[in-house]
């Protein structure tokens, strides 16, 4: 990727040359590194399902769609400078929206995700525009209260369990309808495959973005928003474009949430999930695309190892919070950069 | 649509809830201008020292009023302590990874809460105010039998009130009498300039360190008698609501904030009075979207764009 634009001597105007131009792109480097991405696919999609149980391989794919929201996060925070506290929240909304079509409607799976991550890019539109005049600490706070009023809503109106009206909640037991997969992937295994799909789709949807006009444009906009300005972008757009794309990207990862729980609950979506986020990706790290792969890996796996060998999956909260400490001490010319300058 | 009868009775509840969220406006207020730091850790730190408290009382430990010590010196030390330790390595960091630091703080906080209490099961400790009652009534008939205002209120609630305004009268007379208060302005203002002027500003931050760790020791102990059980949860994250009000005062007016405290906690409260069933059940809202409006509002002439000193 434009490893150039996270060199802070680099002007913005270089970013753009650089990044733009080809030898980049099809350098050595870059070629070596689509043959890491390309082996780490590989050992994703079959090595890991061959070797790990079925446990396992749903808490890899619980990693897998909870990568896609720590690489939104992360694009946000890394790319734009955008530090967003209530990812959770849309992870949600499209959870609860992919839910509620597929007991009213009979569309395929995957019309049933998109259009949900549709919708909510349409959410994340509406309270992102007027959102997006704060920056630093305002517009992590209002994110962080959406998302705290949602997830009282959520908590009162529940997920739709194949009940009729808006809501869709039925109260028997036996009346219950279950969330249906997609054909090629109704079991674990293959449902594990399909995530990991999308996730390197969602990825190079995002790719193709970071690597393009958007990307330079939010290269510039995260090194001086008045400079930016000054430059001719229009700030205001291109931090919309990048906030719809982190919208739909968790958009995707909440349907694809939808056909791995089947019947969720709240607890994925409760503040303190909101806080953990942003700590694995900063712990992963937010220059790097990569970085949301290890952001999503330490969200839903630690947990699990943890418990595995007879720690407490309480620890990682622990560790958690070390990890975004020491990472926010150490890794501070990075940070300060994906921050708004004062 | 409104149930009459019990508009008393909730505004006396609002009432308690609303001088929390003073308190806690107050104490994450002064922090975060003399220091820059938004303190999400608040209510963890409180958390845990209501526990402390808890298992003093649940074990006999100590007499309960030790136990209450015990929590706002827990408190106090664990603030003050992240205060002349961490927070100082954060100085000429942008507000934002001075709040994210914190958040650090509260994680493993809550983890440590997780891991040596069982957090899962009812933990109840009373105030002595809490077990106290007042019966209020006000304009009766000539019977005495009915009365336009009729509530029972705890002695937890006045004492919450009353502590809160006494607290907000002291910071602002402290903040413009006393030397150290206007010091801590300067620093509020520029902390560099203030420190090529030769005022003491690790001191003067020290203390604003350990003035926001006492409340928040206090606020966690009047917490857990308003709520009515110790969740560590609840508790850890209260400091998200009770934030609203130090937004609407736009992290610089004390007195805004103190008001807009009561407002939020009273209308919260107001909404259970409601015959309809949503206003009761998506009351706690409230707060969350009384912050999101005030924020936009400021917002609207981009007065807030550029996160950090310049707005405070």
């Amino acid at each position: 990727m434009t490893a150039v634009a996270d060199d802070p001597r680099t002007t913005a105007v270089e970013q753009g040359r650089t990044a733009a131009g080809s030898p980049t792109l099809l350098g050595k480097r870059s070629i070596a590194k689509m043959g890491v991405a390309a082996a780490a696919l590989a050992i994703g999609l079959f090595l890991l399902p061959a070797i790990t149980s079925t446990f396992w391989v749903k808490n890899l794919t619980s990693a897998a769609i909870l990568a896609i929201v720590a690489g939104a996060t992360g694009m946000l925070y890394g790319r734009v400078g955008l530090v967003a506290l209530g990812q959770m929240a849309l992870y949600g909304l499209s959870t609860w929206i992919t839910l509620r079509l597929s007991f009213a409607t009979d569309l395929p799976f995957p019309a049933l995700v998109l259009i949900a991550a549709v919708i909510t890019t349409i959410f994340g539109v509406i309270l992102g525009l007027p959102a997006l005049r704060l920056s630093g600490i305002y517009l992590s706070l209002i994110t962080l209260m959406s998302a705290a009023g949602f997830l009282v809503i959520l908590s009162e109106a529940k997920f739709p369990n194949g009940g009729p009206g808006f809501k869709g909640l039925v109260q028997e037991v036996t009346n219950r309808s279950e969330m249906r997969r997609p054909d090629i992937a109704i079991g674990d295994f293959a449902y594990y495959r399909y995530v990991v799909i999308a996730m390197v789709l969602t990825y190079l949807l995002a790719l193709i973005h970071v690597v393009g006009k958007p990307g330079r444009a939010w290269a510039s906009i995260k090194q001086s928003e008045a400079a930016a300005l000054a430059a001719g972008i229009n700030t205001t757009t291109y931090k919309l474009w990048a906030w719809a794309l982190a919208s739909f990207m968790t958009g995707i990862a909440g349907g694809l949430l939808a056909g791995h729980v089947k019947s969720p609950s709240v607890f994925p979506f409760i503040v303190e999930q909101n806080i953990i986020l942003i700590a694995v990706v900063v712990m992963g790290g937010v220059v790097s695309l990569w970085g949301g792969i290890i952001s999503g890996l330490l969200a839903a796996v630690l947990p699990e190892l943890f418990q595995k060998i007879g720690v407490s999956d309480r620890w990682s909260l622990i560790l958690f919070g070390v990890g975004l400490t020491v990472n926010l001490l150490i890794t501070s010319h990075q940070l300060d950069k994906a921050g708004i300058r004062e | 649509m409104i149930d009459t009868n019990q508009l008393f009775p909730f505004l006396m509840s609002g009432l308690g809830f609303g001088a929390v969220y003073a308190m806690s406006g107050t104490g994450l207020l002064v922090l975060y201008r003399t220091t820059g730091v938004l303190n999400f850790a608040f209510g963890a730190i409180g958390a845990f020292g209501a526990s402390i408290t808890w298992s003093a009382i649940e074990n006999n430990w100590a007499p309960d009023w030790v136990a209450y010590l015990m929590c706002i010196a827990f408190c106090g030390a664990v603030t003050l302590g992240y205060g002349l330790y961490l927070a100082p390595r954060y100085a000429n960091r942008d507000d934002l990874n001075k709040m994210l630091g914190t958040l650090g703080l509260a994680l493993i906080l809550l983890g440590f809460m997780f891991n040596l209490w069982k957090t899962e099961d009812a933990r109840v400790f009373r105030l002595p105010t809490g077990t106290r009652r007042v019966q209020i009534e006000w304009f009766c008939n000539s019977e005495g039998k009915e009365c336009v205002f009729d509530a029972r209120i705890s002695y937890t609630q006045i004492l919450a009130v009353v502590f809160a305004l006494v607290v907000a009268a002291g910071v602002t007379v402290y903040l413009k009498r006393t030397k150290m208060g206007t010091a801590m302005r300067a620093i509020a203002n520029d902390r560099e300039i203030s420190s090529l002027l030769g005022v003491p500003v690790r001191r003067i931050e020290a203390i604003a360190w350990l003035g926001s760790g006492v409340l928040c020791g206090i606020v966690g102990l009047l917490l857990v008698d308003l709520f009515g059980s110790l969740d560590v949860v609840l508790m850890t994250w209260f400091v998200i609501p009770a934030l609203a009000p130090v937004l609407v005062g736009r992290l610089r007016h004390l007195w805004v904030a103190f008001f807009a405290a009561f407002a939020i906690g009273v209308v919260e409260a107001e909404l259970n009075a409601s015959t309809w069933a949503w206003p009761s059940l998506y009351r706690k809202t409230t707060a969350y979207v009384v912050a999101i409006v005030a924020l936009l509002w400021f917002a609207r002439k981009r007065n807030l764009v550029i996160s950090g000193r310049s707005t405070r």
